[in-house]
């Protein structure tokens, strides 16, 4: 399983945890693992053509994720980053 | 410009430092910062900034001090409620210092006239608390090529970068677009109040660092922090090539920006509805004077707890598959906790074609104190 550390306006989906576990071995299957365990999730981050959403950015460890169908390790750990927009 | 004697005395700690000294003590005096919003990353972030001896410290932000503000923006007391910020942040930090030249900007930062007013400062601190503003600071920093230290914040969370012209990306290379209504603010969410304290000294620091040229900016570095997890990380991100208005066909330009402004941030005009106004038009509907169709972009779950009569539940990451289900001749009024998710939706109704658009302007929250005392305004988690 794979570590994922959730945003906090990501956090109404995951009943508040800010990090859960999920499985995939691409960014892809990892978002459809997320959305079947936490429903709606993975529209909030990927719009209907399959982009990342421009308010959201994915980093595999320190390293940002370009497209879903960047590869993952078991070791890994996924974060996902939104844009705050409190000031 | 040289140190006087009182300020040599006053900044002799700064003067210790081998890194700072009188030199760097000379260039923070002939520093122009500019913070934009004195909330709650602004009023750390401007304390420090006055206190350090930036020469010329700006100033910008058009709202009140609200008591619920007092719980993080330390600049204000509970005798400013009701006051201008702009103004009583000036008071307050020539109180501070009286050798810094303090400048109140009491204005909304829009397009016509951002240019003109971040052009007269050497560097910027965005503390401001809507993405639409967020993004005209950085796009007129990129075009006025003007350092920025930008930071947010939202429950326990907080992040920060720099952009320094030439050096690295900017804000929008990170989040290409706003996503205005989609991200809660402080009003909604809630925030932890010594938060913004953390991220607000934060900006301090790096704009007394970019003014020195010491250390290592935060460019291309986002930092994030969690206050529960009392964790701080970072994540490096490059410039895109297909930036907007840094990339290599940028089409965020200084014509564009000029000719966007004129009605501010938000959507380009549409209209906001006052409590009493939209009273007014929901009694002009049950006559039958008017159509008026009021949509509630909030999530299912606080339209439950209370909403307007009549209302229909659209929520805004719904709305650009559901805009069909909005009567076509009717005047549109969107609502909201707050007023800041109703603006994303006339301003995606508005690009759909749709006209005749407003939206309640400080959202349920202002219908509730001032119009219907027993509204349930459900938070925006």
């Amino acid at each position: 399983m794979i570590t994922v550390r959730v945003p906090s306006p990501l956090r109404s989906y995951t009943a508040g945890a800010a990090q859960v576990n999920a499985s995939g071995r691409t960014i892809g299957e990892l978002l459809g693992d997320l959305d079947r365990h936490h429903p709606g999730m993975r529209f909030r981050m990927v719009d209907e053509q399959e982009r990342i959403r421009p308010h959201i950015r994915i980093f595999i460890n320190q390293r940002e994720v370009q497209t879903l169908s960047e590869g993952l390790q078991a070791t890994d750990e996924v974060h996902l980053i939104c844009a705050l927009s409190g000031g | 410009m040289s140190l006087s004697d009182s300020e040599r005395e006053r900044y002799s700690r700064h003067l210790l430092l081998p890194e700072i000294g009188v030199a760097g003590q000379e260039k923070l005096k002939r520093a122009k910062v500019l913070v934009v919003g004195a909330g709650g990353l602004g009023s750390p972030a401007s304390l420090y900034l006055a206190a350090a001896g930036v020469g010329t410290l700006g100033i910008v932000d058009h709202d009140r001090v609200d008591l619920s503000n007092l719980q993080r923006q330390l600049l204000f007391a509970t005798s400013d409620v009701g006051a201008g910020k702009a103004l009583t942040a000036q008071t307050r930090l020539r109180a501070l210092n009286p050798d810094v030249s303090v400048i109140a900007h009491e204005l909304e930062l829009r397009g016509d006239n951002a240019l003109e007013l971040l052009d007269a400062y050497d560097l910027v601190v965005d503390g401001s608390d809507r993405l639409a503003t967020r993004y005209l600071v950085n796009d007129a920093c990129v075009v006025l090529k003007k350092p920025l230290v930008s930071a947010a914040i939202h429950r326990f969370e907080g992040q920060a970068m720099s952009y320094v012209p030439g050096r690295g990306p900017c804000y929008r290379c990170l989040f290409p677009e706003s996503a205005e209504g989609l991200v809660p603010n402080c009003a909604e969410a809630g925030v932890l109040g010594v938060l913004p304290g953390m991220l607000g000294a934060l900006q301090a620091t790096e704009a007394i660092k970019l003014v020195l040229g010491l250390g290592q900016a935060l460019v291309g570095r986002l930092l994030t922090y969690d206050a529960l997890a009392m964790q701080w990380r970072e994540f490096r991100f490059a410039r895109r090539e297909d930036c907007a208005v840094c990339g290599r066909e940028p089409t965020i330009t200084r014509q564009s920006l000029l000719a966007a402004g004129k009605s501010g941030p938000g959507a380009p005009g549409l209209k906001r509805l006052k409590p009493r106004q939209l009273q007014e038009r929901l009694e002009q509907r049950n006559k039958a004077v008017a159509a008026v169709a009021i949509v509630d972009v909030r999530e299912p779950r606080e339209f439950s707890a209370g909403h307007l009569p009549g209302a229909v539940n659209i929520p805004l990451a719904d709305l650009s598959e559901r805009l069909g289900e909005i009567p076509p001749h009717a005047s549109v009024v969107f609502v909201c906790r707050s007023g800041n998710r109703s603006q994303a939706a006339c301003t995606l109704a508005a690009r759909a074609g749709r006209a005749e658009l407003a939206d309640l302007e400080g959202g349920m929250l202002a219908w509730a104190a001032m119009i219907d005392p027993a509204m349930t305004v459900a938070p925006f988690r």
